[in-house]
């Protein structure tokens, strides 16, 4: 019985080893600005209806309510960058560039 | 006591306090309408805030009364606005706040049938700013005995300790056991079941900081007027400043009531007050006192906690301090008082 339970164990180890990890790296990546993107709705909740309560009152507030409603899409933004740095850009970067510099000059 | 639907939405609803409280009248309006007529007042608000209020009831009314009926009315318009935006929570902190409109309004009617006024006088007398809709009150105004009134009343929570209060009322022929059964019900509703959580523990503080000062403010003028009556029968539950038996001990005593809230809590900020009012004997500049510190106290606790209930209240306060300046300018102009006297009875932050 023992034996057979280190068995299994190994058999265990040597496969979550060698299998798929739970969550592959795009799907990382892909919840990774999903919840930066829900991060920033959150926020944008408080503010947004703060902001409607601001135009509601003063007109001239619009603009700059506008503005403080959208900034935290930085967030997702922020995202973004993590995203490029961590999984690579999912296209040849150099022919990428390349391309774009030739494009360029 | 009712909740009501969805969640709190603070941000929205201090937001607009916040730009409402800015359009408030400030010193310097105070300064002019000091050295103004009441026509002149009229005509002043007219040209602000009370607009409508003022164009609506011009046709009607007149001079002081013009003046005083507008500022009614719109205090009720933006109280109302207050209930309106508010949900879930949030609007049960509000309401139970202005439900001393609700106290306000029973109290004024009881008080028209008592000295039989006419309805439409009593009405011009009504701040629909609590939680009874107009059909209630219109109901009240129509009710031609106070048994009546407390028929209509059964829903609320003022039915109840109204009809105790009846008996004692029948016997003395007097209004006091009635007011005070309405007063205490909207003080006691005041603190029962209030959420837990930070902002409301400071919240707490503030309405227990209110009743303290009512207490305070009742005792002052019993032990003032001399008259042999028990404060206890006066005092309102809640406080931190004295207890009910406490107060009875001390009684009529002034010097004893100025010592125990000198050495309260609220020493410090009402030190300088105390000093004028031994000094001078006069009630005035203490009550005066005692609403700006009110006032300053929930200006801070909004600084505090700037998405909770706390900004919302000190609107109100300040709201009703505007209105109570205004109504007095108006008054002290009409009954020819001088401009400092005038100034003196202000409560300017």
């Amino acid at each position: 019985m023992l034996e057979a339970t280190s068995q299994l164990a190994t058999v265990v180890l040597q496969n979550n080893a060698t299998s798929f990890p739970l969550i592959p790296a795009q799907a990382a990546a892909a919840l990774a600005v999903g919840l930066a993107a829900l991060g920033a709705g959150y926020a944008e909740r408080g503010i947004g209806a703060a902001a409607v309560g601001a135009v509601a009152e003063d007109d001239d507030m619009f603009v700059r309510g506008l503005i403080l409603t959208v900034l935290p899409e930085t967030l997702v933004i922020l995202a973004l960058v993590t995203l490029f740095l961590t999984t690579g850009i999912p296209w040849d970067t150099a022919e990428f560039f390349e391309a774009m510099f030739s494009a360029a000059s | 006591m009712s909740t009501s639907p969805g969640s709190s939405n603070p941000e929205y609803v201090t937001t607009r306090v916040r730009s409402r409280r800015s359009v408030l009248f400030n010193d310097e309006d105070y300064r002019k309408l000091i050295r103004m007529g009441p026509a002149e007042i009229a005509r002043f608000m007219e040209e602000s805030e009370y607009e409508r209020e003022i164009n609506a009831l011009g046709a009607r009314h007149s001079g002081v009364d013009l003046i005083e009926y507008a500022l009614n009315r719109n205090l009720a318009k933006h109280f109302n606005d207050l209930l309106d935006w508010a949900d879930g929570r949030l609007y049960d902190l509000i309401a139970r706040y202005l439900r001393k409109f609700d106290a306000w309004n029973v109290k004024t009617v009881l008080r028209g049938i008592y000295s039989e006024a006419d309805s439409a006088d009593v009405e011009t007398d009504l701040i629909r700013a609590g939680e009874m809709d107009d059909r209630l009150l219109d109901r009240l105004l129509d009710a031609g005995s106070i048994e009546e009134v407390i028929d209509l009343l059964d829903r609320t929570t003022f039915a109840d300790p109204l009809r105790a209060a009846l008996e004692e009322y029948e016997e003395t022929g007097v209004l006091v056991p009635l007011e005070n059964a309405v007063d205490r019900v909207f003080y006691e509703q005041l603190l029962s079941d209030l959420p837990g959580g930070e902002a409301n523990q400071t919240y707490r503080e503030f309405l227990e900081a209110e009743i303290d000062f009512r207490n305070a403010r009742n005792a002052l003028r019993l032990a003032r007027s001399g008259a042999d009556i028990d404060p206890s029968e006066y005092y309102i539950e809640g406080g931190q400043l004295f207890g009910a038996s406490q107060l009875s001990a001390i009684g009529g005593n002034v010097e004893e009531l100025v010592a125990v809230i000198r050495d309260s809590t609220y020493g410090d900020d009402l030190d300088s007050a105390l000093d004028e009012f031994e000094a001078a004997d006069s009630l005035i500049s203490f009550e005066r006192a005692l609403d700006v510190a009110l006032l300053e106290y929930s200006d801070r606790l909004g600084f505090i906690h700037p998405l909770s209930v706390a900004p919302i209240v000190s609107y109100i306060l300040a709201k009703e301090r505007e209105v109570d300046n205004i109504r007095a300018i108006a008054r002290g102009r009409e009954a020819g008082l001088s401009e400092e006297e005038i100034e003196e009875e202000l409560v300017i932050l």
